[in-house]
């Protein structure tokens, strides 16, 4: 075991404490940034990159509004969907009326029981076609997806429907023993429906809601003028695809509008907009935190490099190797830095503690703690390593030459 | 036993070289006590310097105790000062910010010596320059004759071969000087070879042996070639 004059290097501390005591509370403030932000960071990528349940790197929507009323609107979505389906490199398209993950949509509730007092089980809706299973890319867990003879044109959402699909963790949360498949189960106003299938996982339409994963799938078309459409794409053709939607819609009825023509990737993104900025902001807050610490590191050492330079020639004329000469400075550094790291963290966990309580916010993994004190300990290292040398490389002959000591 | 043959140092900087050493030859045997003089500007230190191993030669060779020093590395370089040589400076160079004991620890924390051994050797030194009693003091709360002492018993603790002393009494009043040239006068006595510089000439010769120095030469080329046989003396 290499001797660490750490006894020494402590006391000289305790002798001129400011310096190191600027660095510590700097690396303590550093620290709790960091610590917390990483945290934060993580958190957010965490939620942005939750499994959607559906493959959206390969899909493309759009949004059609006809300028007439149709004569017959099932017919023009099935004619719709079938030439967009011919499209190379599409596997296949169905309409819905909202989508996943856009913030927006609507909702309805389903009971297990006709029972009035049977508990509300709240999840987003989705009304698709019989496509719909293979143009979002799903994965269906039990039971079957919608027959085309199922798919109907209501005058309403509200119309009564014979069978529904839910998710997993909607038909969990129905049936918390199981035997969803086939179950009747009750709509909002408690009509009867038959469960023909459940959908292993599907995020649903905001992204904050608590019931995010509780999805209901209604075997429908969109009503009036308007239409959106899911268009599943062979991995590497979404460009082309893209580029062959509105003339393909176009040429099955040129009365209309098409609009937010774009990969499904884009809608996600601006969902999480906010996500990824916070992300971002505290990303570039921490690194230029630690640039600013490792700076103010630099500087101190240089600064007591100077100051010490006929105590280090002397160091070396009585036999000091270069390799003590920057093990002391980075010993110096290192406890300064564990010892602002020490307070970093016993802040970082209380600052945390108290706004966790105060807004509610998740609280902080204590692991992040010792992960900021790595990262300081390597900046401390980093930034301590180049004036080290420095001073090792001062001439033993100073200590008979002349220079403060 | 130092030997110095044809040493010659050469300061360049971007206007002249100054020769600080030319032709210089010395012998220094086992146990003297060679006191070298010359005025200011003369190359004493970087006579002391060459001989501490704090500089190297531009040219010439040099053996300490029969080994040829001049192309060791940094580090066996800094092992000889840590292990072999002992030195006292014209400022004393204690460490502001450390007590008498943790400058006396520090060359023989970097020689690896277990605690307990540091300390007895720590309490010796400070026995011999009798010092015992300001163990924690800081060398700002010593007299500049104490801090010498104190500079003595750091060199001593190592148990070094030889002591370099530059101008050790440069910095004191003519008490404290002759306290600390009776420090070195025991300890030459107990066996350590001495080499001081000095530019007072009424501690010429003091040892025994006296090396004159003019602007970088032997003056007196007999002191070169005599290997006194002294050494020990009052
Ligand atoms: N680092 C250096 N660079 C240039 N010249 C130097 C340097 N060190 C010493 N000298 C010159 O070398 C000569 C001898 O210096 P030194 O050995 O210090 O003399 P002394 O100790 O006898 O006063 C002087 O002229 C001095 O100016
Ligand atoms: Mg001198």
């Amino acid at each position: 075991m290499p001797d660490l004059e750490i006894r020494p290097i402590l006391g000289t501390m305790r002798r001129n404490p400011v310096g190191a005591i600027l660095i510590a509370l700097q690396v303590a403030f550093t620290l709790g940034v960091v610590a917390n932000s990483l945290f934060i960071i993580n958190d957010r990528i965490g939620l942005i990159n939750r499994p959607t349940g559906f493959d959206i790197d390969n899909i493309v929507t759009v949004q059609s509004t006809l300028l007439d009323d149709p004569a017959d609107k099932l017919q023009q979505v099935r004619t719709d969907i079938e030439a967009l389906e011919a499209i190379p490199g599409v596997i296949a398209a169905t309409s819905v009326t909202q989508l996943p993950l856009s913030n927006s949509g609507s909702g309805t509730e389903l009971f297990a029981s006709a029972d009035p007092n049977a508990p509300e089980v709240n999840g987003a809706r989705f009304t698709m076609t019989e496509t719909g299973l293979d143009a979002m890319g799903l994965t269906l867990a039990e039971g079957r997806w919608f027959r085309e003879d199922e798919i109907k044109l209501p005058s309403t959402y509200g119309d009564p429907i014979n069978v529904v699909i839910v998710t997993r963790v909607m038909a969990d949360a129905l049936f918390p023993d199981g035997n969803a498949l086939g179950a009747t189960v009750y709509d909002h106003l408690r009509r009867p429906v038959t469960l023909i299938g459940i959908v292993e996982h599907m995020q649903g339409s905001w992204i904050s809601w608590q019931h995010l994963d509780n999805n209901i799938f209604t075997p429908q078309v969109p009503m009036q003028r308007f239409a959106r459409y899911v268009i599943r794409t062979e991995p590497g053709s979404l460009d082309q695809v893209m580029s062959q939607v509105e003339p393909t819609l176009a040429a099955t009825e040129p009365r209309r509008i098409v609009q937010r023509l774009r990969p499904y990737s884009e809608i996600r993104d601006r969902t999480y907009t906010e996500h990824r900025a916070m992300a971002i902001m505290l990303g570039v807050v921490s690194v230029l935190l630690i640039i600013v610490t490792a700076v103010g590191i630099v500087g101190l050492v240089s600064f007591v490099v100077r100051q010490r330079t006929r105590q280090i020639g002397t160091r070396r004329a009585i036999g000091a190797q270069r390799l003590h000469i920057v093990r002391y400075f980075l010993v110096e550094n290192w406890l300064m830095t564990t010892g602002g790291a020490i307070v970093g963290m016993a802040l970082a966990f209380g600052v945390n503690y108290w706004l966790a309580n105060l807004f509610s916010l998740p609280r902080l993994d204590p692991w992040y703690l010792p992960a900021g004190l790595v990262i300081l300990w390597l900046v401390g290292l980093l930034s301590v390593f180049a004036p080290a040398r420095r001073a090792a490389r001062i001439s033993p002959a100073i200590a008979t030459r002349g220079a403060a000591l | 036993m130092l030997e110095m043959k044809n040493i010659a140092k050469i300061y360049r900087t971007e206007a002249i070289a100054t020769h600080a050493l030319r032709d210089f030859d010395l012998s220094v045997a086992d146990g003297e006590f060679v006191t070298v003089t010359g005025p200011s500007g003369s190359g004493k230190t970087t006579f002391l310097n060459i001989a501490g191993l704090l500089e190297d030669p531009t040219d010439g060779t040099y053996k300490l105790d029969g080994e040829e020093v001049g192309q060791l590395n940094d580090r066996a370089k800094s092992r000889i000062r840590n292990e072999k040589i002992g030195f006292i400076f014209q400022s004393f160079n204690l460490i502001p910010d450390l007590d008498v004991t943790d400058n006396i620890d520090v060359p023989l924390r970097y020689r690896g010596l277990p605690g307990a051994e540091r300390s007895k050797r720590i309490r010796d030194a400070l026995e011999i320059v009798g010092l015992a009693s300001r163990q924690h003091h800081l060398p700002s709360q010593l007299s500049g004759g104490q801090q010498q002492r104190v500079a003595i018993a750091r060199a001593l603790a190592g148990r070094p071969r030889f002591l370099l002393a530059d101008e050790p009494t440069g910095n004191l009043d003519s008490e404290m000087a002759s306290q600390v040239i009776a420090l070195l006068d025991d300890i030459n006595a107990q066996g350590t070879t001495i080499i001081m510089v000095t530019h007072d000439m009424s501690l010429a010769g003091h040892g025994g042996r006296e090396v004159r120095l003019l602007d970088g030469r032997l003056a007196s080329p007999d002191d070169a070639e005599t290997l006194a046989a002294t050494g020990t003396g009052v």
